[in-house]
């Protein structure tokens, strides 16, 4: 009973690992880019959401997640208006990763001297740990509530990109940055909203996360791996496929945790590498 | 009246010098074709036209407007449509979203999607599929519907008999009519000489960045036309 | 190389032998610190600058040269600098396999990939009790070595494994596999067709960087006498190395040089002129490594080099000079 009820509980917090990975994976599809800043936007996120907890007391943190995504948009826009569309024309493929990477760095180590290294946490109150039981099995109702959120966003994501017209921009400048410009599009803007776009929904995940454990400066790291992992894992192209992989990841590392207690996310990363051994297009193989 | 003037055009891929000092003209209705082998720079010459390339050199002037120095995102504005070399169209989008992709930028003017449907009734039973399941004449005609959704006054063709077989090639160029009919006039880019002669008003010959011919489509001579492609 | 560039490498030999009579316990310890940044930051060097591969995950060498030396030193009971060739004999056999799979993906992903296998790694062996867990590992056998030779010993084997990083990637480069890297680097597509084995080159370039990379962490961790996975697998040990690549000039040996020495003036400006806490350094890394990404990708080494004129370690070849009909044939390939 153990195993299937952390098993069920692996499926619900996957959907959050999922959510983490989308937004790296929208960027990746649209633009080519591995943003390696995306760990340290998603601990920021949490750090602003903490910050407004204690301005606001009387808010429950899950009231905090829309001015948080907004603000992580607002900041998704900015690091590509002014950083990352200078180097997104440029040949060298590595360009934008050690760029983001420098972002990560000076990020990270600035939050360690703003707001110090102690971990902290999103008090969510009774909800946090509340279960209910399903079918008998025990579940938290936290949980199943990041499930319903993470489902609802990806479905939201999906239908803005395949049936709006802003989506269908996004798609075609994703696959001709030039030709789209014949027809008045210029592709720049269009990366500064999807970078928002996606530094918002991971910021979500990011509250979400700080919410279920604690944080410090240095979890951006995992944060970047896990979402990564995910992408890798889902094979590019494709917003389920990111779920999924998600899933597959919240499987593994709680079932491992569960005959490991001190493996924190080696069994994830252990999955992580044996998927990429097999299939390195990812389990739903897209264009690398 | 002239819709199209460039005067004395220098390109520039980084250090390499692609044309040299060009000058040509289109008049409003007119279809006026370029020809030349490969490489000689016709291809880049429209994308000079479109803004795809950064000139500094020259100047190109549309409907009296100088666009020379404008980026591609203005000059779409303009009336200005290009069919690119290699079709380009969208993977990811159905061709019905092909064809409202080139509307984004829509002048007023007749050219709507019922319309295109009729120029091409093939495209209608397929709106919905994907461009990588149609047959190569059917891509260049969604790049051709594409370019003519924002009603261009300009419509700028990059090879498209490239790799048709003649028959499909007969039925676009039979569309032409129909596009000149509405009012857009026609730069025709082909490596075809005979087809582009036949299609056009005027003719300019291109060898090496320069150009090396011009006059009436039909009253050129064979051997002329033959110098002038490759060179004497 | 002039006959200018020999004396003066001469005399620093010299200066360097001699190092711990003139040099104060202090500016040993700098030197040696200094040394050693800089052979791992010429092993980045050679991986992303020469074989195009941008490794995230060097630190992982890093760790297992350290913890090679410790476990091989202690399981023996030989005093740690005998055993120091295990340290990079360890990290080439681990690097030849974890190769076979980590180049399955391409750029991005393998840059991300080498992470996650470094964050395996620590995991790991953060598990293993008797490598000491999370809290780490002492070195007991330093006691064989007598204590005043301690701080000179470390200071000669970083110079050498400075130097050896030095001319072996410089040899590398210069040999057939080295001719190979860099065409593999510049168009890898173009290199496959007039027949460069692609695979072979990164595979060699990947084996030999992390065995010196794990020179360089066991030299390291021996000095300090502690290993824990928390430092030893540190995410910053290819943070400063790729930075200092980045800023000092990559793809040229002359690069990490300049940027070592950036990054050191930097830190100690930061800590103590400033008396700034040791992350800002870290931030000022990051800003100037954005800075360069921006404006000056080639890094800071082309700019120089303008300024003072000719390459000091430039790999470059020189085509054997035409034979005048009946003539001797002209020198080739000149330093």
């Amino acid at each position: 009973m153990i195993w299937i009820e952390t098993m069920v509980n692996g499926v619900l917090y996957g959907g959050l690992y999922g959510l983490l990975g989308v937004g790296l994976a929208l960027i990746v599809g649209v633009m080519r880019v591995v943003n390696l800043s995306h760990g340290e936007f998603i601990v920021l996120s949490a750090f602003v959401g903490v910050s407004l907890a204690h301005v606001m007391p009387g808010v429950h943190p899950l009231i905090l997640l829309a001015p948080v995504a907004v603000i992580a948009f607002g900041l998704g826009f900015g690091l590509q208006a002014v950083l990352v569309n200078r180097v997104v024309t440029r040949p060298d493929p590595f360009a934008s990763i050690l760029l983001t990477f420098g972002v990560a760095v000076v990020m990270r180590n600035l939050m360690v001297e703003i707001f110090g290294a102690d971990p902290r946490n999103l008090p969510a109150g009774r909800l946090a740990h509340a279960s209910t039981t399903i079918a008998g099995l025990s579940v938290g109702v936290l949980p199943i509530l990041i499930l319903i959120m993470s489902v609802a966003l990806f479905t939201l994501l999906q239908l803005v990109i395949m049936r709006t017209r802003f989506g269908r921009i996004v798609r075609a400048t994703a696959d001709n940055r030039d030709v789209v410009r014949l027809m008045g599009v210029n592709p720049g803007r269009v990366y500064n909203v999807v970078m928002g776009l996606a530094l918002a929904l991971a910021s979500v995940a990011g509250m979400l996360l700080a919410i279920r454990s604690s944080f410090t400066p240095y979890s951006g790291v995992e944060r970047l791996l896990i979402s990564f992992e995910v992408v890798v894992l889902g094979g590019l192209g494709t917003f389920w496929g990111a779920m999924v992989g998600g899933i597959a990841l919240g499987v593994a590392e709680l079932v491992g945790l569960k005959f490991d207690p001190n493996a924190g996310p080696l069994y994830a990363h252990l999955l992580f590498l044996v998927v990429v051994l097999m299939r390195p297009n990812g389990l739903f193989g897209a264009r690398p | 009246m002239t819709l199209l003037e460039v005067d004395a055009l220098d390109a520039f891929y980084g250090d390499f010098q692609a044309l040299f000092d060009l000058t040509i003209n289109v008049d409003a209705g007119e279809t006026v074709a370029l020809i030349g082998a490969n490489g000689a720079g016709k291809t880049t010459f429209l994308k000079c036209l479109v803004g795809l390339i950064e000139t500094k050199r020259g100047e190109i002037r549309f409907a009296g407007e100088p666009i020379g120095r404008e980026p591609a995102e203005r000059i779409s504005r303009l009336g200005l449509s290009l069919v690119p070399e290699g079709r380009l169209l969208f993977a990811s989008l159905s061709v019905e979203e092909n064809l409202t992709m080139g509307a984004l930028n829509r002048r007023p003017g007749s050219w709507t999607l019922p319309r295109v449907y009729d120029l091409f009734p093939v495209l209608r039973e397929r709106r919905r599929q994907m461009p990588n399941a149609l047959s190569g004449g059917q891509q260049h005609m969604v790049a051709i519907g594409r370019a003519l959704m924002s009603n261009p006054r300009l419509l700028l063709c990059d090879e498209i008999s490239l790799g048709l077989a003649p028959l499909v090639i007969d039925q676009i160029y039979a569309s032409f009519a129909r596009i000149r009919a509405e009012g857009a006039s026609i730069v025709l880019v082909e490596q075809d000489v005979k087809r582009a002669t036949s299609a056009a008003d005027r003719v300019y010959c291109l060898l090496k960045g320069r150009v090396t011919l011009q006059g009436p489509a039909r009253g050129l001579a064979r051997d002329q036309l033959s110098r002038a492609y490759f060179g004497a | 190389m002039t006959k200018v560039s020999r004396l003066v490498l001469a005399l620093a030999g010299v200066a360097a032998a001699a190092g711990p009579w003139w040099l104060g316990d202090g500016p040993m310890r700098f030197l040696s610190e200094l040394f050693l940044m800089l052979a791992m930051a010429q092993t980045w060097n050679l991986l992303a600058g020469y074989a195009g591969l941008v490794s995230m995950g060097q630190q992982v060498f890093v760790g297992l040269g350290a913890y090679s030396l410790f476990v091989t030193s202690i399981a023996l009971n030989l005093a740690p600098f005998w055993v120091l060739p295990v340290a990079p004999l360890v990290c080439a056999a681990v690097a030849a396999v974890v190769a076979l799979f980590l180049f399955r993906l391409r750029e991005a992903y393998f840059a991300i990939g080498t992470w996650v296998f470094s964050e395996v790694v620590s995991l790991t062996i953060s598990k293993i009790e008797r490598l000491g867990g999370e809290r780490g590992m002492g070195l007991p056998t330093a006691k064989l070595i007598d204590p005043r030779w301690l701080e000179p010993l470390t200071f000669w084997l970083s110079t050498a494994t400075a130097a050896g990083a030095i001319v072996g990637t410089y040899a590398l480069l210069r040999s057939r596999v080295g001719l190979g890297l860099m065409t593999v680097r510049d168009n890898d597509l173009a290199a496959a067709s007039i027949g460069v084995d692609v695979w072979r080159c990164r595979f060699v370039a990947f084996v030999l960087a992390a065995a010196g990379c794990g020179l360089a962490g066991a030299v390291s961790f021996a000095a300090t006498l502690y290993a824990a996975p928390s430092l030893a697998f540190d995410p910053n040990w290819v943070v400063v190395m790729m930075f200092v690549v980045l800023i000092g000039g990559i793809g040229t040996l002359e690069g990490p040089i300049v940027g070592v020495i950036i990054y050191f003036t930097l830190r100690e400006l930061v800590t103590v002129v400033f008396n700034l806490s040791a992350g800002w350094y870290l931030v000022g890394l990051g800003l100037a490594a954005i800075g360069v990404m921006l404006f000056e990708p080639a890094g800071v080494w082309p700019l120089l080099r303008k300024r003072l004129g000719g390459d000091w370690l430039s790999v470059r070849r020189q085509p054997p000079a035409t034979q005048p009909i009946g003539g001797t044939a002209g020198d080739s390939a000149a330093g």
